[in-house]
C-alpha cells in the first residue's frame, strides 16, 4: 500500500519531469509509444520507491530509472536491436553511409540546415550509449556526473561517448549539401 | 576503439558543456586562439548544439500520458466509469497491463474505505449499496461485465447457467440503450443476473432479483447512492435494480424503455 508520503513525493517529483522523461525514452526506444509505456513503467517504479526513499535530485533520478526502464523494455520486446557494442566498427557503418565529399562551409551548411529530418535521423542511428550520453546531455540537460550515475560509466567514458557522438553527428552534416 | 577523440577534443567538449575547471578553460582559449583547426572543430561544434536544440528539441509529453501517471496517484471521489470506456480499449501489453493493476491497486484501497463506511450506515440500503459499490468496482477494474456480447441470446444463456433466477432480457439499441453484456452479482448470497446496458459513454447495471430479496422492493423513483444514481422497481415475477452513471433523466428514460420492451417479452417467456 502506498503512504500518504509516497504518493506526495510522487507528485511532486514526476509530473514537472514528464516531458524530459518522454524525450528520453522516445530516443532510446525509437518509437513514441513504446516510450509511454517506457515512461509508464519508471513512473511505476518511482512511486514504489519514493515510498521509503526521499530523492535529493529528482531529474537524474527519475531519468536513471525512465533510462533503464527503456533498457529493459528493449531487451524484453527487440532483442535485435541490443546487438549493440558501441565500438569503432558502428561509428564506421555511420562514416561509410556518409561518405566524406568535403563540403567547403560545415558551419554555414549546420546553421542554414533547413531539414531537421537528417539530424534526427544521425542522431537516431547512434549506437545506443552514444545516443543515451548525447540526449542526456543535450536535450535533458543532465552533468557529466548525472549522466556517468545514470549509464553506470565513469566520467571519462561519458566525455569520450559525448565527443564521439558529436563528432559522427558533425560528420553526417558535414556530408550533406 | 581505434578513434578515441584526443584530449584536445575532450577538453573542448568539456568546455562547451561548461564541465572545465577555469584554469583548464583558460589553457583551452588560449590554444583556440594557437590553432585555427581547433577553432573551426569549436565553431562546429557550437553550430552542431544550435542545430539539436533547434531540430531535437525535448518534446512535449503526450496528454493520454500525463493523464496515466496523475491517474497512479489520483484520490477516488467518486470514481467515474465514463473515463474508463471499457470493451473499446485496445489490447494492452503487458507492461501497460502492469502499470494499470498497480494503479487500480491504489484506486481498490481508496474505493473499500469508502464502500465500508457505507455498509455502516445501515441494513435497509444494503442491497442497493452492494450493487453501487458492485457498479463501482466493476468500473474501475474495466471489467463492467463478465461476458461481453450486445446479443441477448448469448448473454440469456451465460447467465442462466449461473444464476437461479431467469433473467428478462429485452433489447433496447433502437432506445439508445444497447446491451453490452452481463454479470452475475450476489446479493443475499443468491447469484443475480445483470445486464449491462450502454448509452454513450455510460453505463447501466440491471440487476434482477427474486421478490422476496431484502430492500430490493423499495418502490420507485431513482436515489443518489455515493454519486451513483439507483432506480428500484418491481413487476409481478422480479424486482430490479438499476445502478448507473447516467444522469438522473437518462436513467428514467432507460427504465420506462426497459419496462416498456419487457411487455412483448414477457409473453414470450
Amino acid at each position: 500500500m502506498i503512504s500518504e508520503v509516497g504518493l506526495r513525493r510522487f507528485r511532486e517529483i514526476v509530473p514537472p519531469l514528464l516531458d524530459d522523461a518522454y524525450t528520453l525514452a522516445k530516443w532510446l526506444s525509437h518509437s513514441a509509444v513504446d516510450a509511454e509505456d517506457i515512461v509508464q513503467d519508471a513512473a511505476l517504479r518511482a512511486l514504489k520507491a519514493l515510498e521509503t526513499t526521499a530523492v535529493e535530485r529528482p531529474k537524474p533520478w527519475f531519468l536513471t530509472l525512465v533510462r533503464n526502464a527503456a533498457m529493459t523494455w528493449m531487451a524484453r520486446n527487440r532483442p535485435k536491436n541490443l546487438s549493440y557494442a558501441g565500438d569503432a566498427a558502428d561509428l564506421d557503418a555511420i562514416d561509410a553511409r556518409q561518405g566524406d565529399d568535403g563540403a567547403p562551409d560545415p558551419e554555414r551548411t549546420l546553421i542554414a540546415l533547413e531539414d531537421g529530418e537528417r539530424l534526427r535521423q544521425a542522431i537516431a542511428d547512434l549506437p545506443s550509449p552514444l545516443l543515451e550520453t548525447l540526449v542526456m546531455r543535450d536535450v535533458n540537460g543532465l552533468s557529466y556526473r548525472d549522466i556517468a550515475e545514470a549509464t553506470g560509466a565513469p566520467i571519462g567514458t561519458v566525455m569520450s561517448r559525448l565527443a564521439r557522438a558529436r563528432g559522427a553527428l558533425a560528420k553526417t552534416l558535414k556530408a550533406e549539401p | 576503439m581505434t578513434d578515441d577523440p584526443d584530449d584536445r577534443t575532450l577538453r573542448l567538449n568539456a568546455a562547451l558543456d561548461g564541465e572545465l575547471d577555469p584554469m583548464s578553460a583558460l589553457e583551452l582559449e588560449r590554444e583556440l586562439r594557437a590553432d585555427p583547426a581547433l577553432a573551426a572543430e569549436c565553431r562546429r561544434l557550437e553550430a552542431l548544439r544550435l542545430a539539436i536544440g533547434r531540430h531535437a528539441p525535448r518534446e512535449g509529453a503526450p496528454k493520454a500520458l500525463v493523464d496515466r501517471i496523475a491517474a497512479l496517484t489520483a484520490p477516488v471521489a467518486p470514481p467515474s466509469i465514463a473515463t474508463f470506456p471499457p470493451a473499446r480499449r485496445p489490447a494492452w501489453s503487458g507492461v501497460r497491463a502492469l502499470a494499470l493493476a498497480a494503479s487500480f491497486a491504489v484506486l481498490g484501497f481508496a474505493v473499500g474505505v469508502g464502500l465500508t463506511t457505507l455498509r455502516m450506515q445501515g441494513a435497509s440500503q444494503g442491497v442497493a449499496e452492494n450493487l453501487v459499490s458492485d457498479f463501482a468496482s466493476a468500473a474501475i477494474a474495466g471489467q463492467p461485465f463478465d461476458v461481453a456480447s450486445s446479443d441477448r441470446h448469448t448473454v440469456k444463456p451465460w447467465l442462466a447457467g449461473r444464476t437461479t433466477v431467469s433473467a428478462s432480457i429485452v433489447d433496447l439499441a433502437s432506445q439508445g440503450f444497447p446491451l453490452a453484456g452481463g454479470r452475475v452479482a450476489v446479493v443475499d448470497r443468491i447469484p443475480a443476473p445483470t445486464l449491462v446496458y450502454r448509452h454513450g459513454e455510460h453505463l447501466v447495471a440491471l440487476t434482477e432479483l427474486p421478490l422476496d430479496a431484502r430492500g430490493a422492493r423499495a418502490g420507485g423513483g431513482i436515489e443518489t447512492i455515493d454519486g451513483y444514481h439507483v432506480a428500484r422497481w418491481s413487476d409481478a415475477n422480479l424486482s430490479y435494480v438499476a445502478v448507473s452513471d447516467m444522469d438522473e433523466k437518462t436513467l428514467a428514460d432507460f427504465v420506462a424503455a426497459f419496462r416498456q420492451a419487457q411487455k412483448p417479452a414477457e409473453e414470450g417467456r
